[in-house]
């Protein structure tokens, strides 16, 4: 710890140091003047102007009405700069004669003091010049070094969506969204560039305005696997996407490198809305709409189906059904049909939003306050639904001198999520298709005597979430000197979860004769708090030819999770199911109260030479304690450079046409801490089980105090064109990522007593690709507007080092050479036309079919390549936006996980092709009701096949909205906006096993359909 | 390149005297607490040297064990312990239960490698490996119990460990025993021959028999050196051992404190003095037995097999007393009645060693010693215990069928007896082929867990058949 504490110290005395001793002081050896006035855009004042004398360190910055006042001696030259305006200069000398500058001036006579009013002129290719939020600092689009993708506001008010990430999805390239299931609240895959490690966590790393934000799900998997795939829902869904007014995506190591351990997986900034200067407006949004499952697989009729059942019994030699082959045996109605999907999915869900805002400013402070509420009932046959109320606020203030400025805050969430205990999509895909009704003549559930297992007994349990969800963020500067600013960025986050999931005995078949009695509850109940403190400085110099800025800080965090979960069975009543204290016993699953702490210093230095040559240095010590002693501090950092190549005279002069044109590079480290807590102690825990009046401890970890940081290292290349001031935008990029010292939940086999440790594994997990888009704005008259936005990324995974992979846990999982992503099958070499099972090829040539050996066959399932293509027309107050998202990969269909075909399950509809008679040549196996041992095997290696893997590739119309703004009488009248929106409306693909982006049986991606208005004051 | 020099140049000719203060303060604030990272232990967990200084949590160390071997794990009567499974693989039970879940794919004799309910077995019994060893090894280098406590409990840890080795051998034949919880070591193990086995399991008894002697427990739900003792006979009896076996299972039967009773009823009540070994359920609650096996209409999971049923003698106490029915129309349904409490507590504990299981093995290993009479006087002590009439088989090929079928009703649906039996006498292929259609001869053991043969190639070959 020593050590530690000794060497950071000195790195912050010598930043302090090399600070100091660099510090610009003000020379007065020659006669000054006085120059002042107000510096306007031709109509309203600039503030924040940089007015520089050329040549020197004096300068000074425009107030907020514009006002400036510099000494200069009459050799001197003034330079002014400001981002998005020409920067102009004038000789100090020239100011007391001549009346040629293109300035407007006015000069006063008075003893050699001047009065100098300029008008900035717009500099039109950088009109648009975007700001961009880089987490610790703001950067003009035109000056980054690094890789940021970006949407706004614009875009996410088009989609009728509950989740901030949902919005992104085909927006970005180089950033892979995939929706885990249907439902809100529901997870999403998140990728930046590909997926770095292993086995720690690929999440990228959230910032709230300002404030990391957890993403770790705190649901617990016993509570809410069954509805929610892993029980993990989505932290990001207590944000309302109408609050937020941009998110930013980092990805190379330039702008990564600043959050250090965190960084690796990519960082996503979202900033939410804030105030404008004017009056006070007021605005009210609402939309309503339907959504409903978009695809769904063509299973069996009760004619096919029981052709196939019949034609399984007779291949194994029954000539009588079996007692519990209902569906043959004459206890179900051979006649009856039902399509399941239709019957348990097939409902339609209503989405109801509001939101209404009030902002406002004066020029010192400015606010916002909206709410926001959401509601949206399933698809599911019972009523369930999933509200969301939420508040943002936030104020920023401005001292008159302009010194200090103060920004806070706050959003609120309060969430309710009501859904049945089982996601019901998966039953669709087994269910006979001529299984009884669900309901008896009496209206209750039917269980036909007990050979059913109704499916919507499964609605009587219900799983329920309560979320609560506040951030907080209060930001303090005072800039000291023109040039220097002192900050402090702090943060309080507070998330609550209370989910449950209810099993009464009303679930089950009353023969059994269960009563309440045999009625449980999960419980989980979770918290998590943390707190952040970074203090800041920063520190700008605009030179003659060139401008330095620097930022050091520090950073720190503390979080607490708390979580509490429980296990309750028979209650003398089921009305009693939620009281804890009802029922017969009581067991605790899990009590913990888990703490992560976290240090960092970090700086920046950004140097911009002559506007042509840029370079930023950023770098950061991280200090986690999720690592044992020893392994607890690491470093990170990256260099990045641009070259504004459309400076150049050459360019300048002969490619007019070119507005901007930059070449850009990143090399840098970053770090993957995600591990979860105490990894490295040896523990034991309490079971919460009770034997003899004793409450058991089991060995929770291994002892393993020598894990470290994963390291990431990023090497990004790009190249910024821009042709005719904004017209065609183009953006080439190349990154290579490579990550080492792989942290990794090492599988351990079942002899070990533990599924799994932690270890740093010396693998090395490459990502490389090229990312490309275009904007164009094609079209842009009076009237007629239209923009066109195209991504397209190529990712490519690939493990390059594997020491001791043959050996390792990981032995049957990765190949060297190949993508993380590939799975590793049998090969199914056809249907042996003699016995009409399939038959394997036989890897080792061992004369039989085994795992591992014979599951050779690769298949990558990783994305090769996708993207969106978005467009906006408008004609006069009329607006078009739609997506197209598409992708290019393989992915699993509907084998993994099926039923041999002829047992009590259904099947596609297209399973036809099956052997029958000795010679067929076909391409499924015989039909067996379960007897056929060999063809029950074949069936199990069949699942994991190749035969399992086909292209599931598609183009989606992701999003569209049709926009009409009602004409305003005059300015500053009421103005109105109705829309239509929808999401995820058609698909080309031909992937024939539901939707190709939900292939682990939950609900799939809805299609959703919605009407609203917008009407602002 | 030049200009940069030029300007840091200027810079140096430039001072800021103010900004020191500032500037240094910041800075002191920001290093002063490079502790920061340090955390507290967790709260809510102990660390792992913590339980062995203080035997309250070594007992909860083993409560786990316990709470984990009746609720979860291998010979639990959850629907998922071996009375089931093995009840169904073997023709105890039929299958009632909902087609496609995993206990059918035992009564049908379907299991592939990738069965998850073997794989459960597996692991789960591995896990509580792991917990015996931990307490053997905590216990060992623990500085705070008494000679006295670390005595109990290494007999006691010892003696799991071989009761979870003897299941595993039994069901997947060589098995790697695991005796350090040194993960490093136990990643790469090998699977030990069956007869390799079979003396490590004898010698971790013993031991546990001699740090237990002396070690009283009154209710049995600890097991103590005459548990030792019993699952000592029955692997003598296994490994064929069979005078060791007649010794160590008469120790038992003239053991004063244990007594076999003279009726069959209350066998599994909790204070029977033929318990040698049983787990107590949780408070408030009845075995998990009587709750799996019991039903009050048509079954809904598993029923007895109507055969095994016919198989007793009419005037067989155990008939009555043990299997209970239900008529449903023409059709009437049996279930394994031993355990009878369904709701709240009863006054039964899941019974896992019996003074009548050594008789039994007695018998057997008098009958193989050539000790015909002595066998004899064994198994009519358990018929008459069940009002019957003295065995008439007379050879030594008809007084084991005998002795076969007095274990099948003796000790039928507990913990896989059954198919044990018909396994380590070869009878299997015979009994059982023909009443299962996918019977083939390796059946006989289940497969290596195939996630299990991917972690550590070295448990290579699967068993035959898989």
């Amino acid at each position: 710890m020593k050590n530690n504490y000794r060497r950071s110290y000195a790195y912050a005395l010598s930043f302090a140091l090399f600070l100091t001793y660099n510090s610009p002081t003000f020379s007065q050896n020659q006669p000054q003047k006085t120059i002042s006035g107000i510096i306007t855009s031709g109509a309203d004042p600039l503030s924040g102007v940089n007015v520089l004398v050329k040549n020197s360190a004096r300068g000074s910055i425009s107030d907020l009405e514009g006002r400036y006042s510099v000494s200069a001696s009459a050799n001197d030259t003034l330079v002014f700069t400001y981002v998005g305006y020409k920067t102009q200069e004038v000789s100090v000398g020239s100011l007391s004669g001549s009346r040629s500058l293109s300035f407007s001036r006015s000069r006063s006579g008075s003893d050699g003091d001047i009065v100098f009013n300029v008008v900035m002129e717009v500099d039109a290719q950088a009109l648009d010049a975007v700001v961009i939020n880089a987490g610790y600092y703001k950067v003009s689009d035109r000056e980054k070094t690094g890789s940021i993708a970006r949407i706004t506001a614009a875009e996410i008010e088009n989609q009728p969506v509950s989740n901030p990430l949902a919005a992104m999805q085909g927006r970005m390239a180089g950033v892979n969204i995939v929706q885990t299931t249907g439902l809100a609240s529901g997870g999403y895959e998140v990728r930046i560039r590909g997926q770095n490690s292993i086995a720690a966590g690929n999440d990228p790393l959230y910032i709230i305005d300002g404030i990391p934000y957890d993403s770790q799900t705190m649901g617990f998997s016993t509570v809410g696997a069954t509805t929610i795939p892993g029980g993990n829902i989505s932290p990001l869904s207590l944000l309302n996407p109408q609050d937020i007014a941009s998110i930013e995506v980092l990805k190379d190591a330039d702008a990564t490198a600043i959050y250090g351990s965190r960084g690796a997986n990519g960082v996503i900034l979202i900033t939410t809305k804030k105030g404008k200067d004017g009056k006070t407006a007021f605005s009210l949004s609402t939309y309503t709409g339907m959504a409903q499952v978009a695809n769904t697989i063509n299973y069996m009729k009760t004619d096919q189906y029981l052709k196939m059942r019949r034609e399984a019994f007779a291949n194994d030699g029954f000539n009588e059904y079996p007692e519990d082959a209902y569906d043959v045996n004459g206890t179900w109605d051979p006649n009856r049909y039902t399509d399941w999907q239709k019957e348990l999915i097939g409902g339609t869900a209503y989405l109801t939003n509001a939101q209404a805002t009030v902002s406002g400013g004066n020029g010192n402070t400015r606010f916002l306050l909206s709410g926001g509420y959401h509601k949206e009932t399933t698809v599911f046959p019972k009523d369930f639904n999933y509200k969301r109320l939420s508040v943002h606020a936030n104020l920023d203030h401005t001292s008159t001198d302009d010194k200090f400025q103060l920004y806070f805050s706050a959003n609120y969430a309060v969430e309710q999520n009501d859904l049945p205990g089982l996601d019901l999509t998966q039953l669709t895909r087994f269910l006979a298709p001529n299984a009884p009704q669900l309901y008896d003549s009496e209206g209750n559930l039917n269980f036909e005597n007990g050979t059913f297992a109704n499916p919507l007994a499964e609605l009587e349990g219900k799983y329920l979430t309560d979320r609560k969800n506040l951030i907080t963020n209060a930001r303090l500067s005072y800039r000291v000197f023109p040039e220097l600013t002192l900050l402090t960025n702090m943060g309080y986050t507070t998330t609550g979860l209370d989910e449950s999931r209810t099993s009464p005995n009303t679930k089950y078949d009353p023969s059994y004769g269960l009563s309440s009695s045999y009625s449980s509850i999960y419980t989980n109940r979770a918290q998590k708090e943390s707190w952040l403190v970074e203090p800041q400085i920063k520190w700008n110099k605009t030179l003659e030819k060139s401008k330095l800025d620097v930022l050091v800080g520090a950073s720190y965090k503390k979080q607490t999770d708390d979580v509490l979960s429980h296990f309750a069975r028979g209650f003398a009543n089921n009305s009693l199911i939620y009281n804890l204290a009802a029922a017969n016993t009581l067991s605790v699953n899990r009590d913990a109260l888990t703490e992560y702490k976290y240090q960092a210093f970090f700086g920046r230095i950004n140097y911009t030479l002559a506007n042509k040559y840029i370079i930023n240095l950023t770098g950061r010590r991280d200090g986690s304690s999720r690592f044992g002693d020893g392994k607890r501090f690491a470093n990170f950092g990256a260099v990045g450079a641009a070259w504004l190549f459309s400076e150049e005279a050459f360019i300048k002069n002969k490619a007019s046409f070119l507005s901007l044109g930059k070449l850009r590079a990143s090399y840098g480290i970053t770090g993957n801490d995600q591990i979860g807590n105490y990894q490295y102690l040896e523990t034991y825990s309490s079971t919460g089980t009770l034997y003899d009046d004793v409450s058991g401890l089991q060995p929770t970890r291994i002892f393993n105090p020598d894990f470290g940081w994963e390291t990431n290292k990023k090497f990004s290349g790009g190249l910024d064109l821009d042709f005719f001031r904004d017209r065609i935008n183009l953006v080439f990029e190349y990154y290579n990522n490579r990550s080492s010292n792989q942290l990794v939940g090492l599988p351990l086999p079942g002899t070990t007593g533990f599924p799994s440790i932690q270890a740093n594994l010396g693998a090395v997990v490459e990502n490389s690709g090229l990312e490309f888009s275009l904007n164009t704005h094609t079209v842009k008259t009076k009237d007629w507007n239209w923009d066109t936005g195209i991504n397209l990324s190529v990712p490519k995974n690939k493990l390059i080092a594997f020491p001791n992979l043959e050996n390792s846990t990981y032995a049957n999982q990765y190949v060297v050479g190949q993508s993380l992503n590939i799975k590793k099958l049998y090969h199914v070499t056809g249907v042996d036309p003699e016995t009409g099972v399939y038959q394997f090829e036989d890897y080792n040539g061992d004369g039989e079919i085994s795992a591992p050996e014979d599951r050779q066959y690769i298949a990558d399932t990783a994305p090769k390549w996708y993207g969106g293509i978005n467009n906006r027309i408008s004609y006069k107050n009329l607006e078009l936006n739609f997506l197209f998202q598409f992708t290019k990969r393989d992915g699993y269909n509907y084998v993994l996980g099926s039923a041999s075909p002829g047992e009590m399950a259904n099947q596609p509809d297209f399973v036809t092709d099956q052997w029958q008679n000795e010679g067929d040549q076909s391409e499924t196996q015989l039909f067996t009701a379960g007897y056929n041992f060999d063809a029950l095997i074949a069936h199990s290696r069949y699942m994991f096949s190749n035969a399992s893997i086909t292209d599931a590739s598609f183009v989606r119309l992701r999003n569209a909205s049709l926009t009409y703004s009602l004409p305003q009488r005059r300015e500053g009248s009421l103005n109105c906006k109705i829309y239509l929106q929808g999401e995820n409306l058609l698909l080309f693909t031909k992937f024939n096993s539901g939707d190709p982006e939900q292939l682990t049986g939950f609900l799939p991606p809805m299609r959703k359909l919605t009407m609203g208005f917008q009407l602002t004051l | 390149m030049k200009n940069i020099l030029k300007i840091l140049k200027k810079f140096r000719a430039m001072r800021a005297l103010n900004m020191y203060p500032i500037l240094l303060g910041t800075c002191l604030t920001i290093t002063a607490c490079d502790s920061f990272t340090e955390v507290d232990f967790p709260q809510s967990e102990l660390m792992g040297t913590a339980v062995f200084n203080d035997a309250a949590s070594v007992h909860a160390a083993f409560a786990n064990i316990y709470s984990k071997l009746r609720d979860n794990v291998l010979i639990t009567g959850q629907t998922n312990g071996l009375n089931v499974l093995l009840g169904l693989y073997a023709d105890e039970l039929d299958y009632y239960g909902v087609p496609g879940e995993d206990a059918e794919t035992f009564y049908r004799h379907s299991i592939l490698a990738s069965n998850t309910e073997v794989a459960s077995i597996w692991n789960d019994t591995y896990n509580l490996v792991y917990a015996t060893n931990s307490i053997l090894e905590g216990v060992q280098n623990s500085k705070e119990l008494s000679e006295m406590e670390k005595n109990a409990f290494m007999g006691e840890a010892l003696f799991i460990r071989a009761y979870l080795h003897f299941h595993l051998l039994q069901l997947f034949g060589p098995i790697p025993y695991i005796t350090t919880t040194d993960y490093r070591i136990n990643k790469d193990v090998k699977r030990l021959p069956e007869n390799e086995v079979y003396p490590i399991l004898v010698q971790d008894l013993l031991e546990a028999k001699t740090w237990l002697t002396g070690q009283e427990n009154y209710e049995h739900t600890r097991p103590t050196a005459q548990a030792a003792n019993a699952l000592l006979a029955r692997t003598y009896l296994y490994q064929q051992n069979y005078t060791a076996a007649s010794a160590v299972a008469s120790e038992l039967i003239n053991d004063g404190s244990l007594n076999l009773g003279d009726t069959t009823e209350m066998v599994f009540t909790a204070t029977n003095p033929s318990t040698i070994w049983q787990l107590k359920p949780e408070a408030g609650n009845p075995t998990w037995e009587a709750l799996t096996f019991i039903f009050e209409e048509t079954p809904a999971f598993v029923a007895l097999n109507p055969e095994l049923v016919a198989s007793f003698e009419a005037e067989d106490s155990r008939r009555l007393q043990w299997i209970g029915e239900v008529a449903v129309g023409n059709e009437t349904y049996f279930y394994p009645n031993k355990y009878k409490t369904r709701e709240g507590s009863g006054d039964e504990y899941s019974v896992l060693l019996r003074l009548a299981e050594q008789f039994l093995i007695r018998a057997e290993a008098r009958l193989y010693l050539g000790d015909l009479s002595g066998a004899k006087e064994d198994i009519n002590r358990i018929r008459s215990r069940a009002g019957l009439d003295p065995t008439v088989a007379n050879t030594v090929e008809s007084l084991k069928l005998a002795l076969e079928n007095e274990r099948r009703h003796e000790l039928f649906t507990e913990q896989g007896h059954r198919w044990f039996d018909l396994r380590r006498t070869q009878r299997a292929a015979e009994v059982i082929g023909p009443i299962k259609p996918n019977w083939k001869a390796t059946d006989v053991l289940f497969p290596i867990p195939e996630m299990e043969l991917n972690l550590n190639p070295n448990l290579e070959p699967q068993n035959p058949g898989y």
